[in-house]
């Protein structure tokens, strides 16, 4: 399908862009969600990924894996408009932020803010390994990183999240 | 996958579904009117026409200069009309890259094309032009190249099925003949010989040379390199324009 979709969109066909828009969007907008923490800039990294794979299609290659190619623009994206937003990005930006500021305190679950609280280097491996179900060798490709690397990242962020869970539950309990 | 991991997919998939309902059908408008019904489209296409009416009257004008000896001297002012530097953007890996890129013509002036010089060479031969990279890449990689040839007498119909049948040799998984066209018009041919890292890459594109031959344009690269040297060459070679 997807060969079908590259070869009809590197045609200029209009409808073809427009089904493998609504096959890829609702995932590109969760994981840019979670990598941005933004709506706002998730919506823009989205939008832009959309239109730069339209556009610069032909520059993709056929023989390779379509779905790594296409999160690479993503995350590149995302980490772009990350960091040319990070001096304005403040506290207040991120409160004013409509998925999180939205929602009352026990609203916010304990596992998604401690991925969120992780430093990038582990938690945007993670949320391409859990948001799309990428395989390290893809998430490294994607990331332009050493296979082992990304497995080390992965392992990490695991043990993280577990200790920082359990220690919040024998908070709890005490 | 272990409960931990069913739990961690499922908190990023809670957390985030309301922006996909929110904000899908949004991204899809901008979308649209960016590509196809916005004013960016219709500046985009007068872009284009630029370069083509240039080009148009760059030919013309040698057509008639060339006549005569006085008008060679012109040939220079020809050259004149593109500029012999210029800023592309282009896209490696999906990041954005400015790059600085010069003019070269062809053999004979026949064509120019603008190189990234600040990564590759243009070596001007007896039967072709090469683009390789500045220093030769260590034994280990497989040959990274574009190269350039005209067939003055060879119609690229005919051409390109003589072409697939020699590279079936060295590609048994040869890709049927696709016509193009980006980052040329004519004839695609792509072959990869196996799947590994430095497994080796051709992209044979077969265009018209405007008369009754053919331009061939060779790019080889390995799977590794693909989004790199292979995006390179993609990119430099959209800029390739014949002089008639």
């Amino acid at each position: 399908m997807q060969e079908k979709w590259v070869r009809k969109i590197r045609a200029g066909d209009q409808a073809a862009f427009r089904q493998f828009y609504e096959a890829y969007a609702g995932t590109a907008i969760r994981t840019a969600s979670a990598i941005t923490r933004n709506r706002e800039m998730a919506k823009d990294a989205v939008q832009e990924t959309f239109i730069r794979v339209y556009r610069q299609i032909g520059s993709y290659n056929p023989t390779l894996p379509f779905d790594p190619w296409f999160y690479r623009i993503l995350t590149n994206e995302c980490l772009r408009l990350l960091k040319r937003e990070s001096p304005l990005l403040n506290i207040d930006s991120i409160e004013n932020e409509p998925s999180l500021a939205e929602k009352s305190f026990e609203q916010l679950t304990e596992l998604y803010d401690i991925i969120q609280a992780l430093d990038d280097s582990i938690r945007i491996p993670l949320i391409l390994k859990y948001s799309k179900g990428f395989s390290e060798k893809e998430i490294a490709d994607i990331l332009g990183l050493n296979q082992n690397t990304v497995k080390s990242r992965l392992f990490k962020g695991r043990k993280r999240l577990k200790e920082q869970l359990q220690s919040i539950r024998e908070e709890d309990l005490s | 996958m272990s409960k931990f991991d069913e739990r961690i997919k499922s908190e990023l998939e809670q957390q985030t579904r309301a922006d996909v309902h929110d904000l899908k059908e949004d991204i899809w408008n901008e979308v649209n009117v960016e590509l196809f019904e916005g004013k960016k489209t219709i500046i985009k296409r007068r872009k284009r026409w630029m370069p083509a009416m240039l080009i148009a009257a760059a030919a013309l004008v040698i057509a008639f200069t060339l006549q005569s000896k006085s008008g060679m001297a012109l040939i220079k002012g020809i050259k004149d009309m593109f500029v012999p530097e210029k800023e592309i953007i282009q896209s490696i890996e999906g990041q954005d890259e400015p790059t600085e890129v010069y003019l070269n013509e062809g053999k004979d002036s026949e064509y120019i094309i603008y190189v990234d010089e600040s990564r590759y060479k243009m070596i001007k031969g007896e039967d072709a032009d090469i683009i390789t990279t500045i220093e030769p890449l260590p034994e280990k990689y497989p040959e990274v190249s574009m190269e350039i040839k005209q067939y003055p007498t060879d119609k690229p119909e005919t051409l390109v099925k003589e072409l697939e049948e020699k590279l079936k040799v060295g590609f048994p998984d040869l890709r049927a003949v696709e016509i193009v066209s980006e980052p040329i018009e004519g004839f695609w041919l792509h072959g990869l010989t196996e799947s590994t890292w430095d497994g080796k890459v051709i992209d044979v594109y077969v265009m018209s040379n405007g008369k009754d031959g053919s331009f061939v344009i060779t790019e080889k690269y390995f799977l590794e390199a693909a989004e790199g040297h292979g995006a390179r060459f993609h990119h430099m070679l959209q800029s390739f324009k014949i002089i008639e």
